[in-house]
């Protein structure tokens, strides 16, 4: 038999192993081209994270290095006191309420703002520039900018109230103090931040809806509100959820808005996980179970992106 | 010819002691510059910002006179260079020869820094007050050099003392003469009295967040006769003296004596309280006075007076003592520096009379005996006499009152447990008894940690 034939007939094993190898070096081959790409990442990003998921059930503290150190009897000691301590829930509570108002609050105010700046016929650029302005600014000279709006002494609030004569004496309202105004403070400052990116995108995708359905819809008579309603609205849901995916991933920008404005106080009444994170793992230097809330928040974090994700995909499918 | 070599060598003798005199009376000297460094590169790590840079411009001194050069690897803000150090000390990245340091964060840092007795000698470490030099020592071993101090005083205003009607208003509604106050107590009924008939927008300010209110608490409590911990490290500042120091400052808030956003309010925020003139008395640290001071920035410039602080509360009992809490800037070696030598000499430059002199003149209070007395004949000149009033007075308080925070490494720590219940305790969220007893759970849980009970 030639080998040739052996080929052909498949009667022996030799060339079959030959191709079989040949299948499997095909197989891996990309992997093996996106292996630096792919140690790159493991090393800059998984690494961290599993190191400080090991370190949470840790008791470290920066400045004691020896207390690193992984012992099975206290491993979840961190998340006990965690989960026993008042203040960690307050500001998981706060951190919820902070997310849901500034998020939804954000998207309701661009979607009105992208519906205005859609129908400007003259100087709609200029506008769009003018949008873009606070994402220009650091989210911490944001913060400084806010905290002076809403001091109490010598805050443009304040002032501007007294001028009109709606307060009796000057600095009555301590607005970042009062509950809610605190949080109040806090959410108005991330929405001014929130705004420029969702209503840019939501402005796109308004634009870029098909002129034909809102004609049919005016020939069958259907008022402003029902086009937006029924056809502008449940349109725009594949550009919303990118809108809001893209702002649930980034409003931990707003740490440190919060952080200049109240730092998560007076009494807790303003701590978002960020803040106390901050304030266990950097300034108490108790790493250990600063790595703890940390991971909790990556939860959260997680839980958001999954929900938007899963929205983006089922609006994409009744499209 | 004998008598006019007796005459040249008395004119002689007269020059050279006229020289020594002046060198004495004459221009502050440098020091630290006796070791030739060529070669040798020094870093530093140090705190930035305003006018803390500049004494770092005669750093050019010290590197022509020694050839070294030195190099300035971070210059940041008190907070931040606080967080580099930790990470670096923690990672043993502290490659710098000289390092910022500060009496109230000392404590945390002590086991990455190298004691400094062996590089400075008795003589040069007599120069500086003594009641801060006992701050940086811990176990007898000396962990800073100081750089500048402050402490409060009481700051007033001088139109509500000076007013003979006022006077008179105050003794008919309480009985006593209106003198600036020297109590708790008396600033108390002052303050009330200037709100409730109308004299002031408030009684008193007071910092209400962070370690600044800590501190001011700490003040209170200790001049009160109270101590935060006891001997055995338990909190003891929910005792009879801290309730009655928290229910003081509740009082003031639920009745308007200090700002309605006192629990926002850090130094910047209590200076304008005072220099817009709405505060009728504060404790205030003495770096403010030259703001105070400036008619292109306070409507108060010149209409106001300095006093020793304040005793604390007559609850103290026999114990009630003047507040001084205190602190100084300083310079430290890390124990990881690699020409620790080279970084001595660089802070006995930048601790000699010379700098510190020049950095005095900026408005800091200083840590060296012979720098008060220059500043203080130096102001004997000055147009108000409040300017040399205010350096006497200060001289005083480092001297006698000088009061860092408890040495240990948990005092941050400790106050971000304290500042929120005492907070809530100022909003009214909670009772004086049960805030303080909430807050010393806590503490005695971190201490617990930290391992001081065994």
């Amino acid at each position: 038999m030639t080998l040739q034939a052996q080929v052909q007939s498949g009667s022996s094993a030799e060339p079959e192993q030959r191709f079989t190898d040949g299948r499997i070096s095909a197989r891996w081959f990309p992997v093996f081209m996106l292996l630096p790409a792919i140690l790159f990442i493991l090393v800059i990003l998984l690494f961290p994270l599993v190191y400080s998921l090991y370190v949470s059930f840790t008791p470290y503290e920066l400045l004691k290095p020896n207390s690193l150190k992984f012992e099975l009897a206290r491993a979840l000691r961190n998340y006990q006191r965690l989960f026993a301590d008042a203040i960690f829930w307050k500001s998981v509570g706060n951190t919820i309420v902070f997310l849901f108002l500034s998020i939804n609050l954000s998207y309701v105010i661009a979607l009105g703002l992208s519906q205005l700046l859609a129908r400007v016929t003259r100087g709609q650029g200029l506008m769009r520039t003018l949008l873009m302005v606070p994402m220009m600014f650091a989210p911490i000279l944001v913060g400084f900018q806010f905290r002076w709006f809403f001091n109490a002494n010598v805050g443009l609030v304040n002032n501007l109230l007294f001028s009109l004569g709606l307060m009796q004496e000057r600095g009555q309202i301590a607005w970042l103090v009062d509950e809610p105004l605190g949080m109040f403070s806090i959410i108005v400052a991330s929405i001014w931040m929130n705004l420029p990116v969702l209503t840019i995108i939501l402005l796109a995708g308004t634009l870029s809806l098909p002129v034909e359905t809102f004609e049919a819809a005016d020939v069958d008579g259907a008022s402003s509100w029902q086009q937006f309603r029924f056809i502008t609205f449940p349109l725009l849901a594949p550009f919303s959820y990118i809108a809001l995916t893209i702002l649930s991933l980034d409003i931990s920008r707003a740490f440190d808005i919060v952080r200049i404005m109240t730092d998560g106080g007076p009494a807790h009444r303003t701590e978002l996980i960020w803040t106390y994170v901050t304030r266990l793992a950097i300034e108490n230097t108790k790493f250990g179970l600063g790595s703890a809330m940390s991971w909790v928040t990556v939860v959260l974090a997680v839980a958001f992106t999954l929900y938007f994700f899963r929205q983006l995909v089922r609006s994409r499918v009744v499209r | 010819m004998l008598h006019k070599a007796r005459l040249l060598i008395f004119i002689l003798v007269l020059m050279l002691g006229t020289g020594l005199a002046a060198q004495d009376m004459g221009e502050p000297q440098y020091a630290g510059l006796d070791m030739d460094l060529s070669g040798v590169n020094i870093r530093m790590a140090n705190i930035g910002g305003g006018t803390y840079e500049v004494m770092y411009e005669s750093i050019s001194v010290f590197e022509e006179a020694t050839g070294a050069t030195v190099e300035i690897v971070a210059l940041l803000d008190g907070f931040a260079i606080d967080q580099k150090l930790k990470v670096d000390f923690a990672t043993g990245a502290a490659d710098y020869d000289v390092a910022w340091d500060h009496t109230s964060f000392m404590a945390q840092y002590t086991d990455f820094l190298l004691p400094l007795n062996d590089f400075f000698s008795e003589e040069e470490l007599a120069a500086f007050s003594p009641a801060i030099m006992d701050a940086a020592t811990v176990d007898g071993n000396l962990y800073l050099i100081p750089r500048h101090a402050d402490i409060s005083p009481i700051h007033y205003r001088l139109d509500l003392y000076e007013s003979e009607e006022i006077a008179a208003e105050y003794l008919a509604a309480t009985g006593e003469e209106l003198t600036v106050p020297t109590t708790l107590e008396q600033i108390d009924r002052q303050a009330r009295f200037f709100v409730e008939n109308g004299h002031s927008t408030f009684g008193y300010t007071l910092a209400g967040r962070e370690e600044a209110l800590t501190g001011r608490f700490y003040e209170m409590h200790f001049a009160s006769g109270g101590s935060l911990f006891n001997e055995n490290w338990e909190p003891t500042f929910n005792d009879d003296i801290g309730v009655a120091v928290a229910e003081l400052l509740r009082g003031w808030y639920m009745d308007s004596i200090i700002p309605v956003d006192t629990t926002d309010l850090l130094w910047d925020g209590v200076a304008a309280y005072f220099c817009n003139g709405d505060t009728a008395i504060k404790l205030e640290w003495y770096g403010w006075y030259a703001y105070f001071q400036s008619p292109d920035n306070c409507a108060i410039n010149h209409n106001f007076g300095l006093a020793r602080g304040f005793t604390g509360l007559s609850v103290g009992g026999d114990a009630v003592r003047p507040s001084g809490w205190a602190g100084a800037h300083a310079f430290s070696i890390p124990a990881t520096a690699p020409n620790p030598e080279a970084g001595a000499q660089l802070i006995k430059f930048l601790s000699s009379e010379r700098v510190a002199y020049e950095e005095a003149q900026l408005g800091y209070l200083p840590v060296r005996n012979d720098v008060w007395t220059r500043i203080i004949d130096d102001a004997a000149m000055a147009e108000n006499p409040l300017d040399r009033e205010r350096l006497v007075l200060a001289q005083l308080q480092v001297s006698e009152d000088f009061k860092t925070p408890p040495l240990i490494a948990e005092w941050i720590p400790f106050s971000n447990i304290f500042y929120p219940h005492m907070q809530a305790i100022l909003l009214g969220d909670v009772s004086a008894q049960d805030g303080l007893d909430q807050a010393a759970a806590e503490t005695r849980e971190m201490m617990a940690d930290a391992g001081y009970y065994g």
